[in-house]
């Protein structure tokens, strides 16, 4: 159930994600020799934005700092914050986080969100048939198909889209398609913002990172998390 | 600003489901001649579907657009033909108004449901509902209730709502309510 709470399945915690202060915790030293974050001050104003920034800057630890003084334990920002302690092989922090996230994730929202981000055909259309599993209704299915890079299954999609939700496909087509002639839709366009925004921040992040992170949180080993060298 | 005059339809609900069955095949298929077929154009539009780069894109540009404006027109030409018989015309443009808002009418709450899905484009298939157009659909059972549960009010009631529950009781099958087809 969204917004309950369950203890961690070790005791240790009440399943709760760390805070802000939980955040200066991780500054310091931790076990097995990792060193501690750097100590970032988030300004009031600060947002993903910024840290996407600073990963695009190569500022990967900055970045995972300032995720954590942002993450209010909810949504995209503790979905990502998470991804990056995967992405740093931290399993301290990633071992705290994962209990509350799992209340949240993996919803058929974020994972096609990041269906719609990612790149590899094969993942992206296994990441769209856990959406479904997940209760995905089926016009956010067809989006994701009018959003397919393959014409024939973009065809598809946006056809279905426009018998399922007219006005978003519209949206759809005007935004993402750049169909000659389409303009937004105003009933539709908030709808799309939402869902677009998170799989633009998705892509930008690094939509393999969450995916993984979806993995975990099925727990289900992610092919693409394996040491390199297996086969 | 003109008030529009709401038409009743009977609906063949399993025709206009074919239909969009079958726009929904062509479109999926791309397939040019079968749309130009289906919604018996000219020649000179189904040269211009024939140059469009996909067909579905036709139906994602506003449709008063001048070169899609007579395919809509077209599209629900061949609904109406196919799926709908015209019941009644309301003479009067205050009826949407007063089914939207006349306080004896609201104040049922099983009237005002089911008279709020006969205004209700979403319940229509999505070609057929041109923007700013008022419609709606309600299926045989649920018009049979609403025309019996007005008629009960009838002496408090407007003439033109009168002559609705007139038409919606005197009609059968679904009903569909609109003012721009």
């Amino acid at each position: 159930m969204l917004g309950g709470r369950r203890p961690a399945a070790d005791g240790s915690a009440d399943g709760k994600p760390p805070n802000k202060s939980d955040a200066k915790a991780l500054r310091r030293p931790r076990k097995e020799g990792r060193p501690p974050l750097p100590e970032v001050t988030a300004s009031p104003g600060a947002t993903l934005e910024d840290v996407l920034a600073l990963r695009e800057a190569g500022r990967l630890d900055e970045a995972r700092a300032l995720l954590a003084s942002l993450d209010k334990g909810r949504g995209l920002r503790a979905v990502l914050r998470a991804a990056a302690a995967l992405e740093a092989g931290d399993d301290e922090e990633l071992a705290q986080l994962l209990p509350a996230l799992a209340q949240q994730e993996p919803s058929w929202q974020l994972t096609l969100q990041v269906a719609a981000a990612i790149d590899d055909l094969a993942r992206r259309r296994s990441l769209a048939g856990e959406a479904d599993r997940l209760g995905a209704p089926p016009w956010a299915s067809a989006w994701l198909g009018a959003l397919s890079k393959d014409h024939e299954e973009q065809r598809r999609g946006i056809v279905a889209l426009l018998f399922e939700d007219a006005a978003l496909a519209r949206t759809v087509a005007a935004r993402d398609l750049a169909v000659a002639g389409a303009i937004v839709d105003n009933d539709a366009i908030a709808r799309y913002a939402s869902f677009a925004h998170g799989r633009d921040l998705v892509r930008r992040f690094g939509a393999e990172r969450v995916a993984q992170l979806l993995d975990r949180l099925r727990e289900k080993p992610s092919r693409a998390a394996k040491p390199s060298g297996t086969t | 600003m003109s008030r529009s005059l709401l038409t009743l339809y009977r609906v063949d609900s399993p025709r206009l489901a074919e239909l969009s069955a079958q726009l929904r095949e062509t479109l999926i298929r791309d397939d040019r001649p079968a749309l130009a077929q289906l919604l018996q154009l000219g020649a000179e539009l189904a040269l211009r579907v024939e140059h469009a780069p996909r067909a579905v894109d036709l139906f994602l540009v506003p449709e008063a657009e001048a070169d899609v404006a007579p395919l809509w027109a077209s599209l629900r030409r061949v609904a109406k033909r196919a799926a709908l018989e015209r019941v009644w015309t309301s003479d009067s443009p205050s009826l949407e108004g007063r089914l939207r808002a006349y306080d004896t009418l609201r104040e049922e709450p099983e009237i005002a449901e089911a008279i709020d899905r006969l205004l209700d484009a979403r319940f229509l298939p999505w070609f057929l509902r041109p923007v700013g157009s008022t419609g709606g659909w309600l299926k045989d059972a649920e018009r049979s209730a609403l025309a019996n549960r007005m008629e009960s009010l009838a002496p408090a009631l407007p003439d033109e709502v009168n002559a609705l529950v007139e038409a919606l009781g005197g009609m059968d099958g679904d009903a569909l309510v609109h003012d721009r087809l």
